[in-house]
C-alpha cells in the first residue's frame, strides 16, 4: 500500500433539531490516492456512523458534493488526501458546508432552495427551432458548437456560487447564468427574448462583478467568466 | 427507545415516479405530451434530479437511420440478441431498436448537444459487439453520442422538459412501501429525508425507475445511491424480481475507486495489453478483438490476471491490466474523451497521453430487474401483470438485455422504453377510476421495519457488515461463480442478515439521519445479493454474464428467464419466464439468424 498520512479534520457540524453548532475535530491515518469522500466514510466506519455528508457519483459528473476545505469550494470527491496536503500545505483541514443554501444536518445543505434559481434561468429550449427535415436531425457545424459546448459541461455543483463575490441573495448566480446563455448560442431555441429577460433581469447579468473566481474554482475547469463576460458583451455568434 | 412512526400527509397524483433518472423522467415526459394536465410527482434519492446516476454514462446511444444505406436496425436487433447470449426477449428488441432513431431526433429537438461531424450531422462511433452483416461484416459504426457523457446529456435534457412540464419533485427522499388497494398498485409510502417523514403518495399510475444493484459490489461504477432499492421493495410486497444473477463486469474501471472508462476508448481505437505487452484480446476473440462484448472481455482480464498476466498496482494493491490510448490523437482525447482523460487524470494521477491506463472489471449494470412486458407493465408471474404498477430503466428487466448488454444499450433502453412506459400509462389513466380513500393499513409495513432499527440493541457494526458482504459478493458470486463458492456465500449472507438484527443506531432522530437510510439500504443489499446468490447456484450453466465453473456452457434446457420471489429471507422461490422468439417465429427474411447459437467473435 502507499504511505499513509494523518490528518486533522475539523469538521463544522449542525444538529437541526437542537438548533446547534459546533466544529467537531477527527483525526484520522489514510492512503493519499484516497478521495475525501472514501476519507469521510471511513469515519463513518470507524469513528462516527452519525457525521452526516452527501455524494453520488463520486468521479467529478454529478455535482452533489460541493464543499469548503480550508476557504476554498470545491468537490470533496476530486480531492485526493495527497492532493490536498500539497494543495493547502498542512494536514490540518477544516470542512464546512456551502453556504448558498440553509444546512440540513453538519456538511449537507438543500441543494432544492439553490437550484430554484437554475430553474428560474430555465435550463431547456424554451422554443424549440423546427429541424430542417421531418425525421432528420439539426444540422449544426462543430465550429458553431465549439463556441459554447464546454459551457454544457456544468454540474451545477455551485462551487462558482459560492465563491461569487456578487452574492447569491441578489444574483442568479454564474452556473445559472450560464444555463441561459448556452441558449442564447444554440441555434435550435427561437426564444432569444425569453432568454435576454432572464440575462438582463434585477437578478442577471448586471450584477457579475467580474472577479472571475468562478472560473478559478470551478471543478470542471469551465472558464465560466469567459461565457459571463459573452454574456455582456451580447456576443452570441 | 420506542417511537411511534406515523404518516405526516397524504399526496395525491396521476403518476407516481420512484427514481428521477433518465428512465424515470422520460416516461413522465411522454405522460404530459400525452395529458398535458397530468399531476406528476417524481421521487428521488438523490439531491437533486441532474445528480441521478444516468448522468455518468459515458459513451454513446446506438440508433439506426432507417434510411441508412449501410447499416440496418435488423443488424442491431442481431447484435443484440447475440450479445445477450441468445436471452433477450426479440418483441422487446424490435419495439425498442425500430424506435431509436426517433428518440435521437426527440433528444436534438429538446436540445441535447450531439457531437457533430464537418456537415453538422450526428458523428458516430462504435461499441463492442456491434456489427454489420450479422457478425461477418465490420464494426459499425451506430452510437451517436455527446462527447464523453452522452447520459449526462440525456440526464440534462428529461430534466429541463420535466422542469417545463411542471412535474413536482421530491427530493432526497426513499420509498419504503407499495400501497396497494383492490388488487392495484395505488401509490407508495415515501420517507422525506430532509423532514424525516413518512408520506403516503396516492397515484393512478406509480413507475419504479430506481436504478441499479452496483453497491452489492465492492468495486462498481454505480453511484452511492445504487443500492437495489426497487428491487428490494418489490421482493418485499411478494412480487418476483428477474435475472438478477446476470450483473455485467465492465471491463475497463479505473484501478483503485473504480470509475468507469467507457468502452469508447476502445471504439475509439485503443486496446488492452497484458504485463508482457502483449494484446491478449486476439487470443480471445481473434476477431472482434478488444471490441468483443463486456462478458467475454472481462473473463479474458481476470483469466489474465489469475494465470499471472496481470499487473499489481501499488497504491491499492490491486491486480490490473493495462488500456494503452498513447496513440489517439490529441482531437480524440481532448474534444471527444475529455472527461474521461480528465478521471485518469484526477483520480489515478495518470496522463493518458503518454501512460498507460491501469484498468480492471468493475460491476457495472445489472440485466435483470424487476420483470415487466414489452410496455413496462410489472409481471407477478409469466402471464399476469400487476394493475397500476410499471418499471423500467436498469431496476426493470423487459428484457432488452438477457444475459449481457452491449455497450449503448442501456442508454437506447432506458430513453425507448421510457416513452412506451409513459404512452402506455396515459392510456391507463383514461380509465382508471378515483383513488378514494388511503388504505388503513398504508404505512405499517414501512412503521415496523424503522421501528426495528431504531429498537435494535447490540454493538454490530452497520458498515463492517456491510463492507464485508461487499467483498463476499466480489469473491463468490463475482466473473467466475461455482456451487461450492455459492453455498458458502449464500450461508455468510444469513448471517450477516442475523448480525443486521444486533446495529444499534447512534442517535433516534428522524432528519437527516443518514445512517438510518444506511441501515435501510443494508437491508436492501442483503437481500438483493441473497437472490443473486440463489439465481446464480440455481442456473447450472455459462450463460453471458453468468460464468459457472463447474458449467462452462450454456444448456438448452435453461433457455428461459429467472423469476425470484423471497418471502422471508434465504428461501428463494425460483419460477421461470420464457424467452420470446418472435422475430425467429415471424420467419420473415433472415429469421434463421434469430434461432439459438454458440456466440463466436
Amino acid at each position: 500500500m502507499d504511505k499513509l498520512y494523518s490528518l486533522t479534520l475539523k469538521i463544522h457540524r449542525y444538529d437541526p433539531e437542537q438548533k446547534k453548532s459546533w466544529v467537531q475535530e477527527y483525526n484520522i491515518e489514510v492512503g493519499g490516492m484516497l478521495r475525501f469522500t472514501d476519507v469521510l466514510r471511513k469515519i463513518n466506519q470507524e469513528q462516527d456512523p452519525g457525521l452526516a455528508w452527501t455524494s453520488s457519483c463520486e468521479h467529478a459528473q454529478c455535482g452533489s458534493c460541493g464543499i469548503i476545505v480550508n476557504g476554498r469550494p470545491l468537490l470533496l470527491c476530486e480531492l485526493l488526501v495527497q492532493n490536498a496536503i500539497t494543495q493547502f500545505e498542512t494536514t490540518t483541514l477544516t470542512l464546512k458546508p456551502l453556504s448558498i443554501a440553509p444546512v440540513l444536518r453538519d456538511l449537507i445543505v438543500d441543494l432544492q432552495q439553490a437550484y430554484k434559481r437554475v430553474h428560474k434561468a430555465k435550463p431547456y429550449i424554451i422554443k424549440p427551432a423546427d429541424p430542417p427535415i421531418e425525421g432528420d436531425e439539426h444540422r449544426i457545424s462543430p465550429h458553431t458548437m465549439e463556441s459554447y459546448v464546454e459551457a454544457t459541461r456544468c454540474i451545477n455543483c455551485f462551487c462558482c456560487a459560492e465563491a461569487c463575490i456578487s452574492s447569491h441573495r441578489h444574483f442568479l448566480g454564474p452556473n445559472a447564468m450560464m444555463a441561459n446563455i448556452v441558449r442564447l448560442f444554440d441555434p435550435r431555441e427561437t426564444s432569444k427574448k425569453g432568454r435576454f429577460d432572464i440575462l438582463y433581469a434585477d437578478d442577471g447579468i448586471a450584477r457579475c462583478h467580474t472577479s472571475e473566481a468562478c472560473s478559478f474554482v470551478c471543478p470542471k475547469e469551465i472558464d465560466v467568466a469567459h461565457f459571463i463576460a459573452l454574456g455582456k458583451e451580447a456576443r452570441f455568434r | 427507545m420506542a417511537r411511534k412512526l406515523h404518516l405526516h400527509s397524504v399526496l395525491r397524483c396521476d403518476a407516481l415516479v420512484i427514481g428521477a433518472g433518465g428512465a424515470g423522467l422520460r416516461t413522465a415526459v411522454e405522460i404530459i405530451a400525452r395529458k398535458p394536465d397530468a399531476k406528476i410527482i417524481a421521487v428521488t434519492k438523490v439531491s437533486s434530479p441532474q445528480k441521478s446516476h444516468t448522468t455518468t454514462a459515458q459513451g454513446g446511444f446506438a440508433a439506426v437511420n432507417p434510411e441508412d444505406p449501410i447499416d440496418k436496425p435488423i443488424y442491431h436487433m442481431f447484435d443484440t440478441w447475440k450479445g445477450s447470449d441468445c436471452s433477450s426477449d426479440q418483441n422487446v428488441t424490435k419495439k425498442i431498436i425500430e424506435s431509436a432513431w426517433e428518440q435521437t431526433l426527440w433528444l436534438d429537438n429538446h436540445g441535447l448537444h450531439f457531437t457533430r461531424n464537418e456537415e453538422g450531422r450526428f458523428s458516430k462511433r462504435t461499441f463492442g459487439g456491434h456489427t454489420l452483416e450479422f457478425g461477418e461484416g465490420p464494426s459499425a459504426f451506430r452510437a451517436v453520442f455527446e462527447a464523453d457523457r452522452t447520459g449526462k446529456g440525456i440526464m440534462d435534457t428529461v430534466w429541463g422538459e420535466s422542469l417545463k412540464g411542471n412535474v413536482s419533485f421530491v427530493n432526497q427522499s426513499i420509498v419504503t412501501e407499495l400501497i396497494f388497494k383492490d388488487e392495484r398498485c395505488r401509490g407508495a409510502i415515501i420517507f422525506e429525508e430532509s423532514r424525516g417523514e413518512f408520506t403516503a403518495v396516492l397515484a393512478k399510475a406509480t413507475v419504479i425507475s430506481t436504478g441499479g444493484l452496483g453497491q452489492v459490489y465492492k468495486i462498481t461504477t454505480n453511484c452511492r445511491q445504487n443500492t437495489g432499492d426497487g428491487l428490494a421493495v418489490v421482493l418485499r410486497e411478494g412480487l418476483p424480481v428477474m435475472d438478477l444473477e446476470a450483473v455485467q463486469f465492465h471491463p475497463t474501471g479505473i484501478v483503485g475507486p473504480g470509475i468507469l472508462a467507457s468502452e469508447a476508448l476502445r471504439g475509439e481505437g485503443g486496446f488492452l495489453l497484458n504485463k508482457d505487452m502483449e494484446r491478449f484480446m486476439e487470443r480471445y476473440a481473434p476477431k472482434m478483438k478488444d471490441l468483443a462484448p463486456r462478458d467475454m472481455v472481462s473473463r479474458s482480464i481476470e483469466t489474465e490476471i489469475r494465470e499471472g498476466r496481470g499487473v499489481i498496482n501499488p497504491n491499492f494493491n490491486l491486480p490490473h491490466i493495462w488500456l494503452d490510448i498513447r496513440h489517439l490523437s490529441d482531437y480524440v482525447h481532448d474534444v471527444k474523451l475529455p472527461e474521461i482523460t480528465g478521471f485518469f487524470k484526477k483520480f489515478a494521477g495518470i496522463d493518458p497521453k503518454k501512460d498507460l491506463c491501469p484498468v480492471r472489471p468493475t460491476v457495472h449494470y445489472q440485466m435483470g430487474g424487476i420483470p415487466t412486458n414489452e410496455f413496462g407493465e410489472v409481471q407477478k408471474s409469466a402471464d399476469n401483470i400487476v394493475l397500476g404498477l410499471y418499471a423500467v430503466g436498469e431496476s426493470a428487466s423487459a428484457s432488452f438485455q438477457g444475459f449481457n448488454r452491449l455497450g449503448t444499450n442501456s442508454l437506447v433502453e432506458l430513453f425507448t422504453m421510457g416513452k412506451f412506459v409513459g404512452e402506455r400509462i396515459a392510456e391507463y389513466l383514461q380509465d382508471t377510476d378515483d383513488l378514494g380513500d388511503i388504505p388503513k393499513n398504508a404505512g405499517e409495513k414501512s412503521f415496523a421495519l424503522f421501528s426495528k432499527y431504531f429498537e435494535a440493541k447490540g454493538s454490530e457494526n452497520l458498515w463492517k457488515i456491510r463492507e464485508t458482504m461487499r467483498e463476499l459478493m466480489t469473491e463468490k458470486v463475482g466473473v467466475f461463480r461455482n456451487e461450492k463458492l455459492l453455498n458458502e456465500a449464500i450461508n455468510q449472507l444469513v448471517d450477516f442478515k442475523e448480525m443486521a438484527i444486533h446495529i444499534k443506531l447512534s442517535r433516534s432522530s428522524l432528519i437527516m439521519n443518514q445512517e438510518l437510510v444506511d441501515r435501510w439500504e443494508l437491508d436492501n443489499l442483503l437481500d438483493v445479493a441473497m437472490v443473486i446468490a440463489h439465481g446464480a447456484k440455481n442456473r447450472k450453466e455459462s450463460r453471458g454474464a453468468h460464468t459457472r465453473e463447474d458449467y462452462p456452457e450454456r444448456k438448452t434446457e435453461f433457455n428461459y428467464h429467472t423469476l425470484a420471489y423471497m418471502q422471508e429471507y434465504g428461501k428463494v422461490t425460483l419460477g421461470k419466464r420464457p424467452i420470446d422468439m418472435s422475430i425467429f417465429e415471424e420467419k420473415s427474411n433472415n429469421y434463421k439468424r434469430f434461432d439459438f447459437f454458440a456466440r463466436k467473435y
